[in-house]
Formats: C-alpha cells, structure tokens, sequence
C-alpha cells in the first residue's frame, strides 16, 4: 500500500513539475506583462516601467525566471512558502487562499450532486432500458450536456431567479401550469415504475393527481411565500423514507431493517419539538456536527437493538435512514427562517441570487446566513450540476447494462435470489467501477468548467483569479504568477483525485490490490 | 480597450464638494436614514493609498473618491471645480510659480485628527522622486543583492514619482497654524491646478511605520513633519515603505483606522474580491453632503450578469462599456434606465513618418512634399463618419466624430478649436481628392500601406476592413498588419499606419503633447515640427487660459496640414440604474458614473 502510494506520488509530482515547467514558459511568451504602461501618457513612464520589472523580475528570461518561482515553491519546506506576487503586487499566496475555499465549495457540492442525481437516473434507465422515461432522459442529458455553461447560466437566472423571484411576489400557480406539470410527472412515474397497461394507467392516475393536489395546496396557501414542512409532513415523508431505504438496503423482506428505520424514524419525529427549543439558542455548524454524531450512534444502537439475521444491515439502514431524517428536520428549521431572511432590508422578497457567494452585510442567525449562501450556491451549482449530469447518467446506464448481460447476474437470478439483491448487490457495485474513472477525471474538468461559471455567476474563486491573470478586456496580459497558483491548485487536485480513485477501485473490486 | 490605467495625479484629484464660493451657511446631515444603493464595478477594490504603483486603479480610485476630500474635482463636462468648504488654493506667483494650498479649520479625519499641512507635506514628498535614495538592484537570478540598503533606505513607490511635482525641489513652507502649505515650483508649469492632492493621513502612516511607539496624532504629525524637513532617513525609510505598501488592503484590516476618511463616506466593510460598504461618515460637513447612508459597491466582472443583478435588484447602478448583446439587454429591463454616453478613451489613426515606408520623406529621397501629399492623400480616405455610424452610433446614438488631437468634444474651447485646426479637410471620404493629390504627388499607385491594429479586437478588425476598403478605390493598398502584440510594436517602425487608442485621465493641456514634440515619450511616428516644439514649450509656461488655447490651436492646425493623422470616435459608455434610484448620470473622465454619488437619493426602507 505505501510502495504504491508513494510510487504513485513520485510520478505524479514529476508529471507536475515538468507540465508546470512548460506553462510557466508559455504564459510568459504569451503576451506583454508591460502593455499597459507602454501605451501610458504618464510623465514618468520609464520608472513605472522599471519599477513593474524589478518587482516581476522580468529582466531575466521565462527559461530561468521559472526557478525564481520554483524556489519560491520549495520555500515552503522551511515555512516561506511564496509563489510571487501578480501584477499589481499582492501575494498569490493570500489570493489563492481564499478562492481556492470558494471554488473547491462549489465544485464540491456540485460534483456530489451530480453522482447522486446521475447515479440514480443512470440506473432507473438502465433497468427501464428503450421505454419513454429512457428516451426522455437521454434526450435531456444530450441536451443539457450540449448547452454551452454560460448560455445555460444566463438562462437560468433568467427563468429560477429573476421570474422565481417576481413569482415570489404573489405566489399563486396558474391552473394551467399545474396541469402541464401533473401530466409530466404522470408521465415520468409511469415510466420509472413500468409494468402492464393497467399498472402503468393506476401509477400515471395517482402520481398525476398526487401532484395537481399538492402544488393547488402551495398555491392555495401561498406556500412558496411562507414554506414549512411541520411535524406531520416530516413524520409523513419520514416514514416514506424508511420504506425507502430499506427496500435498497436491506428488502423489505427483512423485517428487523424495517423496524429499525420505523423506529428511527418515530423517535425523530418525537425529538422534533425538543430540537426546535435547543435551535432556540445560537447555534453553529458544530452543534449541528455533534447532534449528527448522537443521531448516527443512536441509530446504531437501535439497529443492533432489533438486530436480525444480519446485526449490521440494521445497523447500516438505521444510519441512512438517521441521516435522511435529520436532513428533513434541518430543512423544516431552515424554512422558518425564510421569511426573516426574504423580507429582510437587504434581500428585499427577492431572495434568488444571480451574483456572489453572500449578500453584502447581511447580519443573521445561523439559519439566515445558511439560507444566504443556499440562495447564492443555487445557481451557479445547478449550473455546473447540469452539465455534468449527462455524462454520469450515460456512464453509469452503460456501464450497469454491461454488467447486467454478464453470466454471473444470470447465476444470481438462476439462484433464486430478489431482484434488489441482484441489482443493489451484484450488479450496481460493478457498475460503479467505470464510474469512478469518470469521476476523477471530471472533478479536474469541472475546476475548469468553474472558470467561466464563477466568472457569470460573479463568484469569487480560482476561475476569477485565472481570468484576471489572462487580462483584462481580451488583452493578453500574461500575469504569470497568479496561473501557476490556479494550475498547482488544479494539478494537485486532478493527483489527489486519481489517487482516490485507485483506493476506491480496491474497495470495490477484492480482485485489485494496490500493493 | 482601456489602453492605459490612470495615470497621473488626474486620477486622485477627486473630491466631494459642490462649489457655494463664499456660501458658508451651518449645514445639516441631509442623510436618510434607513437608505441605500448598490452600485457594481468590474474589479476588486484592492487598496486604499491610490497613489502608489499598486494602488492606482480606476476601481481604488472610485471608492477613496468616496471616502476622501480634495481642493477640486471634475464634474460631467468635464470641468474642474473647487471645493471651498474644505480648502482654498491661491496662485501667489507666476515666477517663481507659487501655490498656496490651505485647509479650512474643524475638517478632520474620520477619528477626530485634523486634516492639516502634515498631510500635505507627506503627499509632496511621497510624489516627488527626490527622497528616494535607494533603487533596488538584483542579481542575475533575480535576488535583490542590496536588500539591507534597499530596507534601510527611502522608497516611495509612487506612480506619480518623475512626474511634474518634481519641479518643486525646495521643502513647502508651512504656516497659518499650520494648515497651509506652500510650493514653489523651479520651473513654469502650466497643469500644477491637477498636479497636486491630498493623500494618505501622514499621523496614520506614521503609525504604521511605528506602531510600537503610541504617539499622539499630533506628535505622529509632527514627527512626519519633522523627518521631511531634516531628511531624516531613519524615519523616511519605515515611513516610505508603510506608504507604500501598509494601504494595500483587499480585505478589511483589523485595524479599521488604515481606511480613516475625510469625506462622505467610511469604509465599513471590505469583502475580498466581492463588495466594499461605505457609511456615511457622520463628521464631514466640508463638501457636498451625500442623501444616502450606506453606498455598497459589487464587484463583478461579467457585463450580462451586471445587467441580470440590475434586473434581479442585487444592484442599483451598473457602467461599462456596452457590446451589442449588453446594451440589447440592459434596455429590455423594464425595472431600470440606460443612458449612453463617450468615454474618454479616444480612436485615432496615426501614420508613421519614419520608418522607409509610404509616409516618410526618405522614401522619396526626402521629398518633404511628396510625402506629405501621400499622407494628406491616406488621410482623405479613412471614412471616419461610415465607421462612426455603422460601429458606435449603435452602441451610443449620441457619438459624434472626434475632430480635434488635443481636446475632446464637450472641453472648454473644443468648438473653436474644430473651426480653427484645419480638421475639415479630412471631414468627409475624399476620393476624387486622393487621387488627385496622389497623381500630383507622381507615386505610382498603388500605394502599399502596412496597418497595425489589434487583431483580436473585433470592433478594429471592422474599422480596418472599412479603411481598406476606402483606400482601395483611391489607389491604396491597405495591407493586413493587425497583431495583438500591438502595443508592444508601438513606434518599432514595422508598420506605417496604426489604430489605436489614448485614454484621457484630466483636462491638462499639457497631456497630450508628449505625442508630437520631437523625440518625447510618446511621440511614435517621428513627427518632428519646430513650430509644434516652439508651441508646446511656450504652453508649459503658459496660464493664461485664453493664450493656451491660440496656441493649442496653432499646434494642431500644424499637426491636421502635416496629415500626422486623425481621430475617429471616443468609446461608447452605458450606464444603467434603477428606477428606484434618482440623479445617476455619467462623466467621461474618473470617477464615472461616481462623480456625483452625493447627489444619488433612493426611498428609505421601512425602519427595523
């Protein structure tokens, strides 16, 4: 495991140098860092001049000045790390810092998102292969995949923020659009659950009309102004979550599982108002990480509790279901507080944010500032999950299509066994090893793909600070310093990520070793 | 394309005040309370000193344009005017030329110190190159080989350092209390109203240098005082470089007193790369009195998604130079007003006089005539109005052609100048005179011409096409030289005409002329005329307004009948604000759409 690790980390620190080597070299030859003060009418041009290249040190040729940086760099060993200063003379260290944090937030988020979401539509059309819902997505993830991000970007501050929020001002739902959207999701369900003609007509009857009633209930009440959830709602979808997680985890067929979820989630909803009073008082990420921390163990306990043939897939289906539950009770206690923070001064009713990462000046509960930056994460995270939405959903359709023509899913279901087990269990862990190859390379290309979302969305990370450095208005202006921050901070994670993904690949397939 | 970032002290005469000469009536805050604007702008505010070489940005400029007060300020003409409620200024002699600055009693910065003649003081000498006695000196890899001398010594990192506040060598004299403050310039120099300003508090920045020593503001003022007087190095070295670098502030420093204000505004909130908040400041009386309590100034790169935050209420005011799409869609937003207006960054086509091509005299075995007829001929055929109309009226309806080389339309005496200058004869697409002019000249045609131009730059490469479409029926050869290194190839002599743009920071007369004096900086084409040298030295020493103007004339009726070149268009600006918001106009010189924030007003929000 550590021959390997460091095996691997010594060809990609060498694959690091040489490539920075050659951007360091291209970027200096890519332009003129004097521009603007040649084309200057100040009286004392020539001392601008030599001032910009004694601090740049461009007196001495890209060929060399890459040691200057690269000493710099090996600074760091004896705590002086310094990656030079850009063209207006702060640090790039100080800069890299923090817009490493906004943008690393947001690619985070977003990729996350995406394998969740793509995983999951990547599956339910593999399993319903050459139906309309199959189609349907397909055609969507082609589409989606083909808009260009900035496009995609102004549309949907277009359509989820700028009209969302002028929605806002008078939430009521047309009739008309409730039909139109009850028919879709007729539609979709219909398509994921399959089955006969009569099937498919009860499933398209009540998904449709489960909709049409629920958005007339958000119309009606104007829900959209004053969202909440309450405790029968979270109890109502709690117990839905339960049936949910243990026909994938476990099966129905194990009752001890079941129990276990019901009882997590029965005691959630009972802690539902204690929780409420102990929000009361300030509270902040930690208090949220040390209640997670109670919950998971708590639910341990119960699934060893009920136990079964198997302890710890109770144990296992206890904790999913503890975590969706108390994912459910934040939001409920996140949407209290929406309308502090809509009709506030600052925010004015217009909640949905096109720009930043923070309203200015917003002072706030821990609730409001989180709804802040939810606000302010929405778009440019949709927009990014989007497009990268398509290709998890046609790797892992693929990839589980594969798999499920293999003998050995044959054998399973020859034996016997449920088709849960021999999708969750036999096919889907298979399936996901493609997918891991896909997602290392992707998180390197969505730092890129950052570039111009953050640029669009006005968020401040690493793209800004690269765009920045390429220069202002279209010019070339090769501020050099600031790009090789961004390509070390991008290289770094584009290593760490495939590292990651050769440890997966063991823990997934027992025939890989990394030694 | 902005081609220069601010230069010169233009950039920082800046300051709040509407002109009530002799007007002192008590005023009251006229702030609203309960109300604010949020404006937008392309870049970060990154530091608060903008006279330094890091600091001098349009985008520092507009925000310490804000929070500082000055002697005077451009308004939208743009015209300068004075600020009498927080100092006076007074000419007390033409030779030696002799300026007298003094601050009015009770202006004070945002702690309680009194602004005062330290901190004129401080700003001459920082500006000046005289104190600066060490130049770093590096080593062939790069390592500063006198960094002991180089930390020991006085650096002030100044952008205006061998500029024209040079000529005051002699240490001003301070007097009235100490409020006043005299420079006496070695030699005339005309534009000595923008030359000078106030800048960084010397008591703040002595405590940045020291900040071990817990002075008083007082005895911080006079220890400043004190070291410029005596040339005390000990003192000017931690001093310069806390100057120089201590302002330099992308995020909110711990210690709030770096960002002390004498103008409207504070400072209150500084997020890196994201916003800046300033709150009226409740001392200032000295100046025009802001309606609104909090200004928060957005940065954001990305022109559509200003207009989408416009449209989405995230911000009140946008400005910037619009394309096609921008404008199209800021005018669709309903909630919101665009007005169009020119910049000051200006088109031009210079021809180059020196360098063996179609232009120059040595080509005709220096047959001044026939060269000048070449050029008059090339001159004739730029369609200047066809570009105008087809490339700028659609962006701002209101353009109109730029036909002087020294000023621009809307500056004082512009429209004499236009009469006088000999401009007309290169009014209008000419090609029967080209020709002829060219025929009489016995050049065989056609006549190569090698043009330069940002290749890149979409709006050039259509100008260039317009151009050499017009030369063609002429007999000119208009070759494709646009390069994006183009600025880098300024005045190397490889191509013999160029489009490009100057960007004006002040009304100077003096500003331009590094342009055609022989051999000066500027100066890219090798045009060389005594009497344009004769004129631009009599106008350094020239105050009379008047005077100044007949000679500015004579210079351009000789740089227009020496075919030097001529100038297009100025650069379209948009500036978009909501309705909510009344009063926002734009100026062509810096600050912008900011000159007038004081007269901004919004409606309140309901009170918390």
């Amino acid at each position: 495991m550590v021959t390997f690790l460091s095996r691997r980390l010594i060809a990609s620190i060498i694959v690091l140098l040489v490539a920075s080597y050659i951007v360091y070299v291209l970027t200096c030859y890519s332009g003129d860092p004097l521009q603007d003060l040649r084309t200057s009418t100040a009286r004392n041009k020539q001392t601008l001049i030599e001032n910009r290249i004694h601090a740049l040190n461009l007196d001495v040729p890209p060929f060399l000045r890459y040691f200057i940086w690269f000493s710099g760099l090996l600074r760091g060993f004896i705590g002086q790390f310094d990656l030079g200063k850009n063209i207006q003379g702060q640090a790039v260290t100080s800069q890299l810092g923090a817009a490493m944090g906004s943008t690393l937030q947001l690619v985070t988020t977003a990729t996350l998102l995406a394998i969740i979401v793509g995983v999951i539509v990547g599956i339910t059309t593999a399993l319903r292969q050459y139906t309309s819902y199959d189609y349907s997505v397909t055609f969507l993830s082609f589409l989606f995949f083909s808009l260009p991000i900035f496009w995609l970007a102004v549309m949907l501050k277009q359509y989820l923020a700028i009209n969302f929020n002028d929605f806002l001002q008078d939430p009521v739902i047309a009739p008309g659009i409730i039909l139109i959207v009850s028919l879709i999701a007729g539609i979709a369900w219909l398509g994921i659950l399959g089955g006969g003609w009569r099937k498919r007509l009860i499933t398209f009857g009540i998904a449709a009309l489960t909709t049409a009633i629920v958005l007339e209930f958000f119309s009606a009440t104007r829900w959209f102004a004053h969202p909440g959830l309450g405790i029968v709602v979270v109890f109502v979808l709690g117990i839905g979550v339960a049936f949910l997680v243990t026909t994938l985890s476990a099966g129905l067929a194990n009752r001890k599982a079941l129990y276990s979820s019901l009882s997590v989630v029965v005691l959630g909803t009972a802690l539902y108002y204690p929780l409420n009073y102990l929000f009361l008082y300030p509270t902040t990420g930690w208090t949220i990480l040390i209640l997670a921390i109670i919950a998971l163990l708590v639910a341990g306990a119960i699934g060893w509790f009920w136990g079964g043939v198997d302890r710890w897939v109770s144990v296992r289906t206890a904790a999913i279901v503890v975590v969706l539950m108390g994912a459910l009770i934040l939001v409920d206690r996140y949407m209290q507080s929406w309308n502090v923070y809509a009709n506030s001064d600052e925010i004015g009713g217009r909640p949905i944010a096109t720009i930043g990462s923070s309203t200015p000046d917003l002072i706030g509960s821990f609730w409001v500032q989180g709804l802040d930056s939810f606000t302010h994460l929405l778009l440019p995270t949709a927009a990014l999950l989007l497009a990268s939405l398509a290709g998890y959903t046609r790797y892992t359709r693929a990839s589980l299509l594969e798999v499920m023509n293999q003998d050995y899913i044959r054998t399973a279901r020859a034996k016997g066994l449920s088709e849960r087990a021999v999708v969750m269990r036999h096919a889907f862990r298979n399936a996901l090893i493609p997918i891991t190859t896909i997602v290392a390379l992707d998180f390197g290309a969505l730092i890129g793909g950052a570039v111009i979302t953050e640029r669009v969305f006005g968020w401040v990370g690493m793209g800004q600070m690269f765009q920045q450095a390429l220069g202002a208005g279209g010019s070339p202006w090769p501020d050099v310093n600031p790009i090789m921050g961004v390509f070390l901070v991008t290289g770094i994670a584009a290593v760490v990520f495939n590292l990651l993904a050769d440890l997966i690949y063991t823990s997934l397939d027992p025939r890989i070793r990394v030694s | 394309m902005k081609i220069s970032r601010l230069t010169a002290l233009g950039a920082v005469v800046g300051a709040t005040a509407l002109v009530l000469a002799g007007c002192s009536a008590p005023q009251a805050s006229e702030i609203v309370e309960n109300t604010s604007i949020s404006a937008a702008q392309n870049a970060s505010f990154v530091g608060y000193n903008t006279q330094t070489s890091n600091g001098n940005s349009t985008y520092n400029s507009n925000i310490t344009y804000m929070t500082t007060s000055q002697f005077n300020y451009y308004d939208n003409s743009p015209k300068l005017l004075k600020n009498t409620k927080f100092g006076t200024y007074t000419k007390v002699s033409d030779s030696p030329l002799t300026i007298k600055y003094t601050i009015n009693k009770g202006v004070k910065w945002s702690d309680g110190t009194a602004v005062n003649a330290s901190d004129l003081l401080l700003s001459w000498a920082a500006n000046i190159s005289k104190f600066n006695n060490v130049k770093p000196v590096t080593d062939a890899k790069g390592n500063v080989t006198n960094q002991a001398a180089v930390d020991a010594g006085v650096f002030f990192d100044s952008v205006n350092a061998g500029g024209a506040l040079d000529y005051v060598t002699d240490t001003p004299k301070i007097s009235d209390g100490g409020r006043a403050l005299t420079l006496v310039y070695s030699k005339p120099y005309v534009d000595w109203e923008v030359n000078f300003a106030v800048g960084v508090p010397a008591h703040e920045t002595y405590h940045l240098a020291f900040p071990d020593q817990k002075l008083s503001p007082a005895k911080e003022q006079a220890a400043v005082i004190k070291a410029i007087q005596t040339n005390d190095t000990t003192v000017l070295g931690p001093l310069s470089k806390a100057w120089s670098t201590g302002y330099d502030q992308p995020a909110m420093p711990t210690d709030k007193s770096i960002f002390l204000s004498d103008g409207p505004y504070t400072i209150t909130s500084l997020v890196k790369d994201q916003f800046v908040t300033l709150t009226a400041n409740k001392k200032y009386t000295w100046g025009p009195l802001p309606h609104v309590q909090k200004i928060t100034v957005r940065f954001i790169q990305d022109p559509l998604a200003q207009v989408q935050a416009l449209q989405n209420g995230e911000v009140g005011i946008i400005n910037g130079q619009p394309t096609a799409d921008t404008l199209s869609a800021l005018k669709a937003v309903k909630s919101a007003t665009a007005i169009s207006a020119n910049s000051a960054s200006y088109e031009h086509v210079d021809l180059t006089m020196n360098n063996k091509g179609p232009f120059d005299p040595a080509t005709y075995g220096g047959d001044a005539a026939k060269a000048l007829a070449v050029r008059q001929a090339f001159l004739k055929i730029v369609p200047r109005q066809e570009i105008l109309d087809k490339l700028i009226k659609p962006l701002n309806p209101k353009a109109v052609l730029v036909d002087s080389q020294t000023l621009l339309p809307g500056y004082a005496g512009y429209d004499d100048m236009i009469k006088a200058n000999d401009s007309a004869q290169y009014d209008a697409v000419d090609v029967a005179g080209a020709k002829a002019l060219l025929q009489q000249a016995g050049v065989k045609t056609p006549v190569n011409v090698k043009f330069m131009y940002g290749k890149s730059n979409t709006r050039r490469a259509n100008e260039y096409q317009l151009i050499a479409a017009s030369g063609k029926s002429a007999g000119f050869n208009v070759i494709d030289a646009g390069n994006d290194a183009w600025p880098d190839k300024l005045g190397d002599g490889t191509y013999d005409a160029v489009l490009f743009a100057w960007q004006s920071t002040s009304t100077a007369v003096t500003a331009t002329m590094a342009q055609w004096q022989t051999g000066a900086g500027n100066n890219l084409n090798g045009y060389s005329n005594k009497d344009v040298d004769a004129a631009a030295d009599e106008l350094n020493g020239t105050f009379d307004k008047a005077k100044q103007l007949t000679l500015l004339e004579t210079i351009e009726k000789n740089l227009y009948d020496d075919a030097y070149g001529v100038v297009i268009f100025q650069f379209p600006d948009v500036v978009g604000y909501s309705n909510k918001i009344k009063h926002v106009s734009d100026a062509p010189l810096s600050p912008t759409v900011f000159w007038n924030f004081y007269d901004w007003t919004t409606p309140a929000q309901k009170a918390k």
